[in-house]
């Protein structure tokens, strides 16, 4: 009797859509360092060293380049701090071939994202 | 054999239902999948459907923002039309000179529409110096007269003789309004509660007129603007749509009984 107030249907919706909404952001809190992570290979498999890849931020409107960097040794890059929620992730070598630009959409700005199959270039 | 009987009604208000519900379903589907309306063939069942066009209108306008204002608003509002047409109610289920008079000045208001009053009330509001202000969008859906006639209807299904008796007892006609009438008449508070948050809640031509700040603007208002801005953009406009509709949607779903039994209270009287 004391606690039934909890299961007015008033409190039931708008209680569960606070906790929701408060383990959601829990939730961004601890996954928004703004990480990207991912491998280019080339058209045989291969990691490429000295690709260079390009973070592109898409817009409503119009997509803006904010960012670069080239892979390593093992053909692996990261991007750290980005803010966007909508990207374009593109690579390319000369000689090699080129991959993207492709578009990745996340949950919320500066989302983790690890890039479990390799960007693979491809042509030249 | 009473389900047997009933069937063919059931069956009847569910295609009716679903025909109705058939615009909803289309803005929830496209909002979900940013397709074409115009596609023909029109695809029934979403393809590929993803939340991201919600993500885009977060991030694209001040949407929380817009949200608070509105919700302090419609807040205001609902406070408001309970408190003012409560009283409003009241004191026309009381005789007193003029009482009939009083009753036509209403009803004769409400076939007066609000865009003609609109220039007197910017002006009114101007001089109270409320313009771009949370209260001056909230001023003039404060009271309405279909509220307070709701009220009224309840007020007067109450027996008198409680009403006599509290004064008997001494009660001021306030507290006979606020402790003994309106504990009575919860349909009629949650019909004005629904009515008001969602006269407030799709408000667009008085916020339009009095805000100038962008950072005041409400649901409406960022709508009307995200149209401005964005052209290309079927899956977030529709997404933005659902974002406005739904917490209009939750309050009458959550109340839709106390809604229609208030409605519908003191058609029977007499």
């Amino acid at each position: 009797m004391r606690w039934s107030w909890l299961a007015n249907r008033f409190v039931v919706t708008f209680g569960g859509a606070l906790v929701l909404a408060g383990l959601w952001n829990l939730y961004i809190a601890f996954n928004d360092d703004g990480r990207i992570t991912g491998r280019v290979v080339g058209p045989d498999g291969q990691p490429v060293e000295g690709a260079a890849v390009v973070l592109s931020e898409r817009t409503l409107l119009v997509a803006q380049p904010k960012g670069n960097t080239e892979t390593g040794p093992d053909g692996s890059f990261r991007f750290d701090g980005h803010r966007l929620h909508r990207i374009y992730i593109e690579a390319r070598k000369p000689d090699v071939g080129r991959y993207g630009p492709r578009e990745f959409r996340l949950y919320f700005k500066g989302e983790n994202l690890d890039l479990e199959e390799p960007l693979r270039l491809a042509g030249s | 054999m009473t389900r047997t009987r009933h069937w063919p009604i059931h069956l009847a208000l569910g295609l009716v239902s679903a025909i109705m519900l058939l615009p909803f379903y289309w803005v929830l589907k496209t909002s979900l999948t940013g397709e074409n309306i115009f596609v023909y063939p029109p695809a029934l069942l979403p393809t590929d459907p993803h939340p991201f066009f919600y993500v885009d209108v977060w991030y694209a306008i001040p949407f929380f923002r817009y949200l608070v204002n509105s919700v302090v608003v419609s807040a205001l509002v609902v406070v408001a039309n309970v408190f003012l047409n409560a009283m409003a109610g009241y004191a026309l289920t009381r005789d007193f000179p003029g009482k009939a008079a009083t009753i036509m000045l209403f009803l004769s208001c409400m076939m007066i529409p609000f865009q003609v009053t609109i220039i007197p009330a910017y002006l009114i509001t101007a001089q109270m110096g409320l313009l771009n202000s949370y209260f001056g969008m909230a001023l003039p859906l404060m009271s309405t007269i279909v509220c307070i006639f709701i009220f009224k209807a309840s007020f007067e299904a109450i027996p008198k003789s409680l009403i006599e008796a509290a004064r008997i007892d001494g009660v001021p006609d306030w507290m006979i309004v606020f402790r003994i009438v309106m504990p009575l008449t919860k349909p009629a508070i949650a019909t004005n509660v629904i009515l008001a948050f969602i006269w407030s809640w799709n408000s667009f031509l008085w916020p339009l007129v009095i805000v100038r700040d962008v950072e005041m603007q409400t649901l409406p208002l960022g709508l009307s603007r995200f149209l401005s801005v964005v052209e290309d953009t079927t899956g977030a406009l529709y997404a933005f749509c659902v974002m406005v509709l739904v917490p209009g949607l939750v309050i009458f779903l959550l109340a839709q009984k106390e809604f229609i039994t208030g409605l519908t209270s003191g058609a029977t009287k007499g």
